[in-house]
């Protein structure tokens, strides 16, 4: 059995694909106590029982679509409009733009792409240092993956069979927490910074929410049919796919619909992949609890841990080794359903968990190795990834203190709930 | 390899591929107007397809497998790969056989296991959606790992020195 794990082990570290290594080891599992392998089938299908997930195929099209539009141009437009004004603002309208994108094309790395290729020339030449442009934009790259509808967000639902309406609104202080604590550090930086970027103008105001008289609406359904209850998110999902391609396909035509297949194959290998590791985990999480591995995982943990607050200690420090390592979205389906068990018994509130665990894999966007946004944003600005974990590092310190101040303050999280 | 083999793989991929992207687009496509379609029904007339919302989810299913086909052909998996770039070529390369070939034995694995799960739902006579039979929604079960795992086979195969061209 060790020798088996072993082996896995390794052939995990060589590159094999996550869901072959985790399809295997139930597969052991099940073999050696008896149960017939066809279980594996029957757990698969159990993708088609779960009304929830339509939610996600539909929102990353939706995701997708927009950012292969000139949404991110007219966002941006839109929020240097609102808020260039401010002395230093820039930094802000990145974030605050970042988030709201990020939040609506599910926290696939695609916002540095979009929105960080047209932020970066702008921060720049407004004056900002390079490297602080740098960190800046590969960390708000996965901003806003604390407000609602983004993928994780749903997919933590999903896994932990909590609700997701919750989720949402658990996610709205945590979320606002990250912005305002990493604009108060680009205060701080940029004081010198005195000037403005321009003088309000009200005759650009309305001319940049002229230009985006088609999106505008988007997030005021999407979120306000959610948070008044009006739309169940499945609902929310089928409206903004429906709504996205008409407008940028239909309407405003800047994509082409010969484009439109290859942006739903790019959009559908991303969702396979995600659900391949999700139809195989709901067979090797059947085995798990089968064998007993959460009890005596609370078994281990209790013997180190005290109470509540050292568990969300142990447990950050294991988030941000596991986010160096594992992807956002595998994390989510392997290892929650193992913590869940063990932070009830320290009378952790599912919700209070699930935020913790999304802001602390958050991190995850930003640690080496595989940290995602490290790698886009090298890639996309031609830089070393030593240059840009260098240029992100302070951000990630005021983002890990604000892990600390979500994970130690239930009450932010737990407030709007309930 | 000889050069015919390998023209014959060049069109069956190609062909493969065209399948793949009618399928995604239609399913896709299918997926966001029904799902649409219920939303108005309810809201606006007050009624429901019956059997829409577990068409809804058996269409998910699909465009799961059908993705995670499309994710294997693009070597798009999702996977840790923490060792192998620090490896010399040709132990990259021997990497990458020995992953390829242990996916291949996994996926067709769960190829046979769900074939046999679906030859149990039809020998039940198992239904959905208002009596069709089960069996046809998931065959795409075995479909799906068997392409996975024939895609895999096919990757590590063209690795193996001296059989590429």
């Amino acid at each position: 059995m060790i020798l088996t794990g072993l082996i896995l082990l390794v052939l995990a570290i060589l590159g094999a694909p996550l869901f072959a290594i985790i399809a295997a080891s139930a597969m052991a599992g099940f073999y050696r106590s008896g149960v017939d392998l066809s279980v594996m089938g029957i757990e698969f299908f159990g993708i088609a029982e779960m009304p929830i997930l339509v939610a996600i195929p539909l929102f990353t099209f939706a995701g997708f679509v927009l950012s292969e539009s000139q949404s991110p141009q007219r966002l941006v437009r839109l929020s240097q409009a609102l808020l260039g004004w401010l002395p230093g603002g820039l930094a802000i309208v990145c974030m605050a733009g970042c988030a709201l994108f990020t939040a609506f094309t599910g926290a696939s790395g695609v916002t540095i792409i979009a929105l960080g290729a047209l932020f970066f020339p702008a921060l720049t030449k407004a004056g900002y240092d390079e490297r602080f442009s740098l960190g800046l934009i590969t960390t708000s790259g996965s901003l806003g993956l604390l407000f609602a509808p983004s993928l994780p967000l749903i997919l933590y639902g999903v896994v932990a069979a909590a609700s997701i309406d919750q989720l949402f609104l658990a996610g709205v202080f945590p979320g606002l927490l990250m912005v305002i604590l990493l604009s108060a550090y680009s205060f701080w930086i940029n004081r010198r910074i005195r000037t403005s970027l321009a003088e309000i103008s009200g005759k650009e105001v309305l001319a940049a929410l002229w230009d985006s008289a088609w999106e505008i609406p988007l997030p005021i359904v999407v979120l306000g049919g959610i948070y008044s209850g009006y739309f169940a998110v499945s609902e929310a999902a089928a409206v903004t796919a429906l709504y996205v391609m008409c407008v940028e396909i239909v309407v405003r035509r800047e994509i082409p619909w010969r484009e439109v297949p290859r942006i739903m194959r790019e959009s559908m290998v991303l969702v396979g992949a995600i659900f391949m590791i999700l139809g195989i985990s709901l067979a090797s999480t059947n085995y798990m609890i089968y064998a007993g591995v959460p009890e005596r995982l609370f078994a281990i943990v209790d013997t180190y841990v005290a109470g509540p607050g050292s568990f969300l200690l142990a447990l950050i420090i294991f988030l941000l080794i596991l986010g160096a390592i594992l992807d956002i979205f595998s994390a989510i389906i392997l290892i929650v359903p193992l913590v869940l068990p063990v932070a009830a018994q320290y009378g952790i509130h599912p919700i209070h968990l699930g935020i913790v665990f999304l802001a602390t894999m958050q991190l995850g966007y930003l640690t080496p190795p595989v940290g995602l946004n490290l790698f886009i944003a090298s890639f996309r600005f031609e830089r070393s990834i030593v240059e840009i974990y260098r240029a992100t590092l302070p951000f990630f310190v005021v983002l890990l203190i604000s892990v600390f101040i979500i994970a130690y303050w239930p009450a932010l999280s737990l407030v709007l709930v309930d | 390899m000889n050069s015919k083999a390998t023209q014959w793989l060049a069109r069956a991929g190609r062909w493969g591929r065209w399948l793949e992207n009618t399928f995604l687009t239609l399913l896709l496509s299918g997926l966001i107007v029904l799902a649409s379609a219920q939303i108005l029904l309810r809201n606006v007339f007050s009624i429901g397809l019956a059997w829409g919302d577990g068409l809804v989810r058996l269409m998910v299913l699909w465009l799961a497998l059908l993705g995670a086909i499309a994710a294997s052909r693009e070597n798009k998996q999702i996977k840790i790969d923490l060792l192998s770039h620090s490896l010399s070529e040709p132990l990259q390369r021997a990497a990458r056989i020995t992953t390829d070939l242990f996916t291949a034995i996994v996926t067709g694995l769960l190829a046979w296991h769900s074939w046999r799960f679906v030859q149990d739902a039809r020998l039940f006579g198992d239904t959905l959606l208002n009596d069709w039979p089960a069996w046809v929604f998931q065959l795409i079960l075995p479909i799906g790992f068997g392409l996975i795992c024939y895609r895999y086979a096919v990757r590590a195969l063209q690795q193996f020195p001296g059989l590429h061209r």
